[in-house]
């Protein structure tokens, strides 16, 4: 049985991943902010880890309780991580470690995550990255990158999920030749509570953009082919781009 | 430059102690949680690599600061810059808050803020010091269902002031900071959005506030009131009769703060 974990698999696109891969025969696992959190999901059989992914504190604990749960289960090995939790902020907000906090959990979380699993994964694994197509047009502000100049949250936001898709990028350079593949998911516009739980303006233009959105089941079917896929069937979809 | 902050693991404390790091400044830096500022503690030195020192300490103890400072003396530390941002808000009326819990405010706020204040003065770099003190908008009005509060922070305005004055001649620069809501917090950022309009038109960005605090202590500046429509609010304070400033301040408290409670997960 092959192994899976996901963040953010409360709500959204990450609640339809775990819900699809379960169904498929998965073992599955998931990461969530709060304790109460995973008892809104209705997916049999999950097994689920608490942690404020935003803290690096948090994200180093939840590593170490995979870790050690994947020694029991699995003999030590993970087959994906799915790097999906994922936050929008309507104003410039820090973390315990003083970082602006779409960036420390759109992209630093993941990245912490993945370093520490990374033994597990080195077994043929794969590192899925929720991206997004906001990336376009859209630089890494090398001097500033948590924008504490001049803070828009839009091009934080875009800026941290560029960083995702650098990241799958770099992790091919890094360590394809050891087995593991990254890959990183343009799920599309889908209707989720992501800009809900922001406030303020970007809570409100969100309410325009969110009706327009596909179910998160839709995108979910994405995440699945590239689990499912054997790789050099992943590596000529990769050629032809996946759409969602 | 050697520069303790106090508060630093909350949420303006932090983003001071980040800006502060992005200028190359050595820090010090003190809180009740000592996990958040281990935190704290790694995100300043990874980002920035300058030299961190942390202490946690429950300023509201003589006892526990006295230890503190022995640290500092046997490290043998003199300090150029003091931030007090160690404070706690209590939103609610005045019955309704634990007896103990009430006073704790003006004992953190004010009386541990003058103690740190009255210790680091001691062990300040000669040649210049600067001193900021966050008192906030609220030092300008009463204000009913937070009274506790906005009356410890008119203390720490007019304490600066005159200290300000005492100190001149001794190379010393007292900065009070006047903020009104940020978002530090995720209950912050639940109050601003129930305030509506005028949570946004009040409400500071964080990130400009911490940098030009330091600036505005550095150029020697006496008190900032982040935001135009702020300072409006602040020349209205000294217009307005007392007990219709708190009258107003009422009505709109409560309005807000049943919105709020309502939200509350
Ligand atoms: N919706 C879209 O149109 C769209 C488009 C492109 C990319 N994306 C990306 O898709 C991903 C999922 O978003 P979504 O749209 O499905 O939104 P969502 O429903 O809000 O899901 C986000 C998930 O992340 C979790 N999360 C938030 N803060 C966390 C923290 N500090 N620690 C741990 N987990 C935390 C959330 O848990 P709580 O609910 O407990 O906070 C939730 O389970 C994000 O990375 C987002 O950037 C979305």
């Amino acid at each position: 049985m092959k192994t899976v974990v996901v963040t953010g698999a409360t709500s959204g696109i990450g609640m339809e991943v775990l819900r699809l891969l379960s169904r498929e025969g998965y073992r599955v696992a998931g990461v969530s902010r709060t304790a109460e959190g995973c008892e809104r999901v209705d997916v049999p059989d999950v097994k689920w880890f608490v942690g404020d992914l935003m803290q690096q504190r948090e994200v180093n604990r939840v590593a170490d309780e995979i870790n050690a749960w994947l020694g029991e289960v699995s003999a030590g090995k993970l087959y994906a991580l799915i790097n999906n939790a994922g936050c929008a902020r309507n104003r410039y907000t820090t973390t315990e470690d003083g970082y602006e906090q779409q960036f420390a959990l759109n992209y630093l979380a993941g990245f912490l995550l993945t370093h520490r699993l990374l033994p597990a994964l080195l077994h043929g694994g794969r590192v899925l990255m929720t991206a997004s197509r906001s990336h376009m047009g859209i630089k890494v502000h090398w001097n500033d990158v948590m924008l504490r100049r001049r803070y828009n949250p839009l091009t934080a936001y875009k800026q941290s999920k560029l960083c995702d898709i650098l990241f799958a990028k770099g992790l091919n350079d890094r360590y394809s030749e050891e087995g593991l593949r990254a890959y990183a998911v343009d799920p599309g516009l889908v209707n989720t509570a992501i800009g809900d739980k922001s406030g303020g303006i970007v809570k409100f233009v969100w309410s325009f953009r969110k009706p327009h959105g596909t179910d998160a089941s839709v995108p979910a079917e994405t995440y699945s082919l590239l689990c499912n896929a054997k790789q050099p069937e992943l590596l000529s979809l990769r050629r032809t781009g996946v759409q969602s | 430059m050697n520069v303790m902050i106090t508060g630093a693991a909350g949420g303006l404390g932090r983003a001071i102690a980040v800006e502060c790091g992005s200028r190359g400044y050595d820090l010090f830096l003190t809180d009740i949680a000592p996990n958040g500022l281990e935190s704290i503690e790694l995100g300043i030195k990874r980002q920035f690599g300058v030299n961190v020192i942390t202490h946690a300490c429950d300023l509201t103890h003589a006892s526990a600061v006295d230890i503190m400072l022995a640290d500092i003396d046997r490290m043998g530390l003199a300090f150029d810059m003091l931030i007090n941002v160690a404070g706690i808000d209590f939103e609610g009326g005045f019955l309704t808050q634990d007896r103990e819990a009430s006073v704790k405010i003006i004992s953190l706020n004010d009386a541990a803020t003058l103690r740190i204040t009255h210790a680091m003065l001691g062990r300040r770099n000669k040649v210049r010091f600067t001193v900021v003190f966050v008192s906030s908008l609220a030092s300008m009005f009463p204000m009913p269902l937070k009274a506790e509060y906005a009356a410890s922070k008119p203390f720490l305005l007019d304490f600066a002031t005159a200290l300000r004055q005492e100190l001149k001649a001794d190379s010393v620069n007292v900065l009070t900071l006047c903020p009104a809501g940020m978002e530090t917090t995720p209950k912050a950022t639940k109050k601003i959005a129930a305030q509506g309009f005028w949570g946004d038109v009040t409400t500071n960005a964080l990130e400009s506030v911490a940098r030009r605090t330091v600036d505005r202590a550095l150029r020697g500046r006496t008190l900032y009131v982040p935001g135009v429509f702020n300072r409006l609010l602040a020349g209205l304070g000294r217009l307005v009769p007392r007990s219709l400033a708190a009258a107003v301040v009422y009505r709109r408290r409560s309005d807000a703060q049943r919105r709020w409670m309502n939200t509350e997960e």
